[in-house]
Formats: structure tokens, sequence, C-alpha cells
């Protein structure tokens, strides 16, 4: 599992108490939510404007697991075609990916195989993968039910949430269970292949196996 | 960066063509003629009519009022000089009051639905090296058509050139965003971004002062920035104000735009622009 964390567990850049570095990237259509969803996740707010978001952007949060500090640098990718080769370029290495649509806009759950594709293409096997359904605050503009987002999820292999960054719904229980995800798959990966403990001094985020140095993740 | 200014709360401006557009905006459809007064429904021709839809060029004369009163106040402060030579405005500084001008006068003018502005974050101006994106938009979707993609050349005291990184630039966040994008320049970054969109977004270089003519505003425009990648060195300030060198013609604001909206697709465009 791709990782950055230094053996004494610092890591590199400003603040350097870490033990491990998470980074996910929040994907989906135009106009879903994905930057909503990062601003309430990160500072914990909300605006109704909407802003197209430019190419790409992203914000860090801290978390802690297990005693353990985790840093998730989390990118907020622009959902246009347009950008699509600028976006697809910071697939590589990540961990995680929240792959979001609107359930008031069938065109982007109708996406979502689309997007589920592209993971598999510009990103690693091992990536972790939940879907969010989000602005389920708009009740009576549904569109899609509860069980079609979860009956794609499953079809897709991947984790399901509804969400609502305007009314902090499943926002912060999304980035947790994804991180609980890669800190389970990262601790599989390390009891099946012993040979990734014995890595390089220092990993850096990969699209590889990484080469950590502790004995195993205990997030 | 939605305006809620309505049209009808422009004040009256002297130049006939503002009080011309304004009066064009302020037009709805003529009234169907009622034939009494118990009938509520519009009469069948009133569907006919087309509907009050700006001309898509109506921006053009917008963008250059904006960016004439953006021009003058930036030009105040890079023509001043300190009789004791203490005070000078900082290239963010300068960044700042040309953007915050332009910006209040283009949601003055309620333009913003056919002609935007959005201002990069911190880590958006180091990974994708603008400073701000300029967009024309298609109705009525507003997703952009053609964007512009500025990043602001300044000069530092005496003459010479400054870097213009955001002044956190030693906050966290910032300093991943240079490890992820440190082993290009900054003008490289735009040409990267702005050729990994197409050939509809372009780059544009914007001088706060060149080297032998400081209190001017000039800029160069091109969609073909990534031409020069593999025939130079690297792409810096210096590359591209040489563009001006032996340049006869500089473009006006309203001919630069003219001449990306009349442009064929697929086809290179290389402007010098003199903004002041």
């Amino acid at each position: 599992m791709a990782a950055t964390q230094d053996a004494k567990g610092k890591g590199e850049g400003g603040d350097q108490n870490f033990d491990y570095m998470f980074k996910l990237l929040i994907i989906g259509n135009s106009s879903v939510g994905k930057t909503s969803f990062l601003f309430r996740y990160a500072d914990d707010a909300f605006t109704s404007a909407f802003v197209s978001t430019v190419g790409i952007d992203f914000k860090v949060k801290t978390v802690y697991k297990n005693e353990k500090r985790i840093k998730l640098q989390i990118w907020d990718t622009a959902g246009q075609e347009r950008y699509r080769t600028i976006t697809t370029a910071y697939y590589r290495g990540a961990m995680g990916f929240i792959l979001m649509y609107d359930i008031t806009n069938e065109e982007s759950f109708g996406a979502v195989q689309d997007w589920a594709t592209q993971i598999k293409t510009y990103s690693w096997d091992n990536a972790q993968v939940v879907l969010a359904g989000n602005k389920c605050d708009m009740e009576e503009e549904r569109v899609v039910s509860v069980d079609s987002g979860r009956l794609l999820a499953e079809q897709l292999g991947f984790e399901f949430f509804e969400t609502s960054a305007k009314d902090n719904v499943n926002v912060k229980q999304t980035f947790e269970r994804l991180v609980d995800l890669i800190c389970d798959k990262m601790s599989e990966s390390l009891d099946t292949d012993p040979a990734v403990t014995t890595g390089a001094a220092t990993a850096k985020l990969s699209d590889s196996a990484p080469p950590l140095q502790q004995q195993g993740c205990n997030c | 960066m939605g305006s809620n200014v309505k049209s009808n709360e422009i004040p009256l401006q002297k130049n006939t063509l503002w009080t011309s557009l304004r009066t064009t905006l302020q037009k709805g459809p003529a009234p169907a003629p009622r034939r009494n007064a118990a009938s509520v429904q519009p009469s069948i021709f009133s569907t006919l009519m087309r509907p009050n839809v700006p001309n898509p060029k109506d921006f053009i004369p917008l963008y250059c009022d904006c960016m004439s009163k953006a021009c003058s106040r930036t030009q105040e402060y890079l023509l001043f000089k300190d009789p004791e030579d203490k005070f000078h405005p900082s290239p963010e500084v300068l960044t700042q009051i040309f953007l915050m001008t332009y910006i209040s006068q283009s949601i003055h003018l309620n333009m913003t639905d056919s002609f935007n502005c959005t201002v990069m974050t911190p880590q958006q101006r180091i990974l994708l090296g603008a400073d701000w994106v300029w967009a024309i938009l298609d109705k009525p979707t507003k997703n952009p058509r053609i964007q512009i993609a500025v990043q602001v050349l300044h000069m530092a005291n005496g003459e010479g050139v400054v870097e213009n990184y955001p002044r956190e630039s030693g906050t966290e966040s910032l300093q991943m965003a240079q490890r992820e994008s440190s082993n290009k320049t900054v003008c490289e970054r735009m040409v990267d971004f702005c050729a990994s969109v197409g050939k509809e977004c372009y780059a544009l270089f914007l001088f706060l002062g060149r080297r032998n003519d400081a209190g001017n505003i000039y800029g160069v425009l091109s969609n073909n920035f990534q031409a020069a990648i593999g025939k130079c060195d690297n792409i810096d300030r210096d590359l591209i104000e040489n563009f001006f060198k032996g340049s006869k013609y500089l473009h006006t604001p309203t001919g630069m735009l003219q001449s990306i909206i009349s442009k064929r697709d697929q086809e290179a465009l290389t402007l010098l622009i003199k903004f002041s």
C-alpha cells in the first residue's frame, strides 16, 4: 500500500509530526458537491454559491487513529471533461477515492461506472473507493434512490454513504471509513507480503507497493 | 464569482455606449397588445419575439472597461515614487489591487454571467501557475467555452524581476504544493495547464511594468507556448519578454478578445497586448 512515512515517525515538510500520509481524491461529475464536501470536512464550512473548480486543488487535514497521526492530503478535482488530462495525472499514487454523485442528478449517477473505470485505468489496484450520494438534504428533488446507490456500490465493490455537505450528514463518516479501509488494506498487504517491510528508508507516495519501514499499519 | 447586482442598479455613466447597453438590457420583450381587460393570456405573437438574450460579444466593452479601471488603479501604485524611497508596494499587493479593482467593476457591470473570473487558491497558484482564470461562458450552461489563465509578472525595485509566490508560502499546504511541482518553473506550469485543457485555453502573462517601461501594463497571450518546450531550455520571464523584441503591433484588450473569439478551432494564436 502506498504511503508516505518516515521511519522515525517524522514526515517531511511544514508540520513534520505525522506517522502516515494518505493521498485521497474526490472525483465525480461537475456540480455534485465535491468542493463543498471537502470544505465541510476540512473547515466545517458551507456556502451555497457555486464556483466551478479549475483543474485541481487540495487541502490537508490531520486525523488520529489508534494513537497514530495520519495526515490526509485530500485532492479536490474538477469534474468537467476539459480538465480530465490534468486530474487523471493526480490519480497516480492515490490510496483512496471518494466517488461522488448527486442524488438529484441522474446523469451524475449514470457516470459513476465511467469514473470507476477511470480509477482502474489511472490508479493502482489497491486503491480504496467509497461511493457517496451527495445532497441527501434535497429529498424532494431526489431522482436516485438509496437502494440504487447501494446496489451499484455493491456491484462495484465500493462502500456506500449518502451524504450532505450542506447539513453535515455522513461527511466525517465517509472520510473515516475510507481511512479505515486504507489501514485495513495496509495491514493486509503487510501480512501477506513481508517484502514490503524491507524497503527503503523513506517511503514516498507511489503507485507500487510501499516500502514501509515499520512492522505494519497500527492505525 | 457570481453577481447579484442587477442591470438597473448600474449608475448612470457618461459614456453613451454604456447607456445604450443598459437601456437594451432593461428593455424586456414588448408587451402583447391587450384586447380587453379580462384577457390575461399573452398574444400568440409574443412567443415569436426574440427573448432578451444579450449578444455573446456584449461582454467585450464591459471587459475593456474593467481592465481600464484595474490598470489605471494599479498604475497609480506602479508610478508612485516615495520621496524618501521607503515605501514600495509588494508584488502581491499590486496583484491584489489589480484583481480587486477588476472584480469590483465586473460585478458592478453585471458581466459575470457571460465572462467570469475565478481567483486561484494559494495552492492552485503553485500547482497550475495561474493567479486567476478568465472564462467566456456558454449560455445557458455557463460552462467555459474559452479560458484565459493569467499569471502576473512583476518588476522589483530597480527594475529587477521578482518571483510571484503567495506570501503565505511557509505554510504546510503550500510547501506540499511546491514539492508536487518543483521540477518546473511557474511559467511552465501554467503553459502545461493550458496545454492540458486544449487550444481554447490561453496563457496570458500579464506584465505589471516591463524593463524599459515600468509604468505600463502589457500582456503576452498564446495558446501555443508549449511549442517552445523542447526548443528552449525553459520557459521563463526572459523568454516571454523576448516576444516584445521586434514586435511592431500591440493589440488592445478589445482586439485581444475579438481575435480569440474569431479564431478557428485548433488554430494557434499568439498576441502582444498593451492594456494600459
